[in-house]
């Protein structure tokens, strides 16, 4: 009962449009002050040991490493890069677009931002090819989201705070993942593109695909700072992700020379307020669980489950639907704050492994970025392209296949996402 | 009101800055600290950075505080809008007052909880672990940022009920995109 009144009250106010955080926030003030007697003293102290977590910390410095190298010379020589690479297949500006995309995604952070970035560098350039303007918008849109499951990734972090999952071990199940749904992605573009004879671009000698590499290593390195520093353990996560935020700075003000130093104030109130965002809504979210908890709702509905007998197979694709609905309305840092902690004693209980359980749910957020009707991806593409919402839900419909058949794949095969952490850190 | 604005730029910028370098400098003063250079390993030993994870804490649930109330003024707290955008515009409009006067008064009890959390703080010894800092200075964050926030979230209601736009946050911002396409995203 109390739990119908706890989600219909949430509902309600998500509804209403007001922010997320605030949402969280009023339901559990107003349960508290009506319902329960759990002291309201504790709900301020939760305000702040809510975030008082050095791993949650990792948070703002990524998104501030991120926010270093969005930019748009970052942007082509991630494109340089690509087309020198896969240039000559068919379809090879499409192509260069979903590596660029994976590339500039993982290294930025943000969906939107790569669509952006990606997609008006490389769309003009593909509409005086000869492509149609719909095949474009649709491989950008959909490979923009490819970044929150290639590491590093903010969404990750999130599912780790709100599980008590290892950051490491996500991370790196994420790899194989994020380079599989990028193979696929590009495989539906080759096929297209084949059907179609859209143009191929000259092959690149070694020599310029050698000078291409030599200007994206800097910013792809990255990747490897974080990952070999957690993986090897010379730092935490926490210190990885602090390390290349100033890896990102010295990179985008000396190496790259992008930024000028009098940017840096910008990037830096940018980076904290987006952070503030976030962390805003995890401090509310975590008062929501902490209200969740101590009404027992996780466990009565993982009990309630249990005495159903839905077994491993029928509760996945009930979270995967439940996931994909959530992802037409919020947006991913959200839904995994709110779902994970009801959903995850649940999966648990049935035996899901927990680093799986979140791969699935990062490729579902992913997923949501570009579905219809609301994903923010399809958005910003509209933005850029001057294409309407339903022209581009057309145009998305075959990469959007591609990604519901590896969410399927993903969620049947726990192998893909726990072959390599099981191989590097064991167990 | 603009030395407001401008003051929590700086201080929560300020923040961010100040935390990524205290754990840089932390780390590299773990690993500096054991090689074997003579007189530079005995200074850096007698370095004591365990209380940076503690103080980087601090500074950011001080950054999350002020830059939530920033956050307001710029729109960057979004909500779920779906609904309300296929109303017609005036009815919208309630609901979106609606939406900021919640915010408001949400921020506003927490600011009163916080306000007198920290009054019964203040009159304890208790302290921070590490910085052993009075832990009643700490958690003044909770107050003073929710509290900053309800105004914030009082003036943008205020502005935008009497006929003002609502600040939007541009999600999908990228710097140095050549001009052409960027006049392509309004």
């Amino acid at each position: 009962m109390n739990a119908l009144i706890i989600f219909a009250l949430l509902i309600v106010l998500m509804l209403s449009g007001m922010p997320i955080s605030i949402a969280l926030g009023l339901t559990v003030l107003t349960f508290l002050f009506t319902m329960t007697d759990v002291p309201v003293q504790a709900v301020a102290l939760k305000l702040f040991t809510g975030i008082e977590k050095f791993e949650i910390m990792a948070i703002p410095f990524f998104i501030l490493a991120g926010n270093f190298l969005t930019h748009g010379g970052v942007a082509r020589r991630m494109i340089t890069f690509a087309t020198s690479m896969v240039g000559h297949w068919h379809g090879g500006l499409a192509l260069s677009g979903v590596m660029a995309c994976a590339l500039f995604a993982a290294v930025s952070g943000s969906s939107p931002a790569t669509v952006v970035a990606i997609g008006s560098i490389l769309l003009p350039a593909m509409i005086k090819q000869g492509y149609p303007k719909s095949f474009g918008a649709g491989v950008i849109t959909t490979s923009g989201a490819l970044g929150i499951l290639i590491p590093p990734s903010i969404v990750m972090v999130m599912y780790s705070v709100s599980t008590n999952t290892s950051v490491g071990k996500l991370f790196v199940a994420g790899v194989i993942p994020g380079l599989l749904l990028a193979f696929f992605l590009g495989l539906t573009t080759w096929v297209l593109a084949r059907r179609k004879d859209y143009p191929r671009m000259p092959r690149s000698t070694w020599l310029q695909r050698w000078q291409a590499f030599r200007e994206s290593i800097w910013g792809l390195l990255l990747i490897l700072v974080v990952m070999g520093g957690i993986y090897s353990g010379i730092f935490t996560p926490t210190e990885a992700a602090a390390m290349s935020a100033v890896y990102a700075f010295v990179i985008a003000v000396f190496v790259y020379r992008d930024l000028r130093l009098v940017q840096i104030g910008k990037v830096l109130l940018d980076s904290a307020s987006m952070s503030a965002m976030l962390l805003y809504i995890i401090t509310n979210a975590v008062l929501f669980s902490f209200l969740m908890t101590s009404e027992g709702i996780p466990q009565a509905m993982a009990g309630w489950i249990m005495d159903k007998g839905l077994g491993q197979i029928s509760f996945l694709l009930v979270v995967n639907l439940l996931l994909l609905l959530a992802g037409n309305v919020m947006e991913p840092s959200s839904i995994v704050l709110i779902m994970a902690p009801i959903l995850f004693p649940v999966a648990v209980a049935l035996g899901v492994d927990p680093v799986h359980f979140g791969i699935i749910m990062v490729v579902n957020m992913e997923i949501g970025m570009c579905h219809p009707p609301v994903g923010l991806n399809l958005y910003v593409a509209s933005g850029i392209t001057k294409m309407g919402i339903s022209e581009l839900t057309v145009a998305v419909l075959p990469w959007l296949f591609t990604m519901l058949g590896f969410l399927l794949l993903i969620t049947y095969v726990p192998q893909l996402s726990l072959w390599l952490p099981r191989l590097l850190f064991g167990g | 009101m603009k030395f407001l604005d401008h003051l929590e730029e700086w201080f929560i910028a300020f923040l961010m800055a100040a935390a990524t370098l205290i754990i840089f400098v932390a780390v590299i003063h773990r690993y500096a600290s054991g090689l074997p250079i003579p007189v530079v390993q005995d200074f850096l030993l007698r370095l004591n950075t365990s209380w940076a994870q503690e103080l980087t804490i601090y500074l950011f649930v001080w950054m999350a505080k002020f830059g939530a109330a920033y956050g307001v003024r710029t729109g960057i707290h979004v909500g779920v809008d779906v609904l309300i955008n296929r109303l017609n515009t005036p009815l919208k409009k309630k609901f979106i007052l609606f939406g900021l006067l919640a915010g408001a008064s949400f921020t506003g009890i927490i600011a009163a909880l916080g306000a007198d959390f920290v009054y019964e703080l203040s009159g304890t010894s208790s302290t921070s672990e590490v910085l052993e800092l009075p832990i009643w200075i700490v958690y003044l964050a909770i107050p003073l940022g929710s509290c900053l926030m309800c105004f914030r979230f009082l003036q943008v209601s205020w502005n935008f009920a009497r006929g003002g736009e609502l600040p939007v946050h541009d999600h999908a911002h990228v710097e140095g995109l050549v001009e052409d396409a960027a006049e392509g995203r309004q």
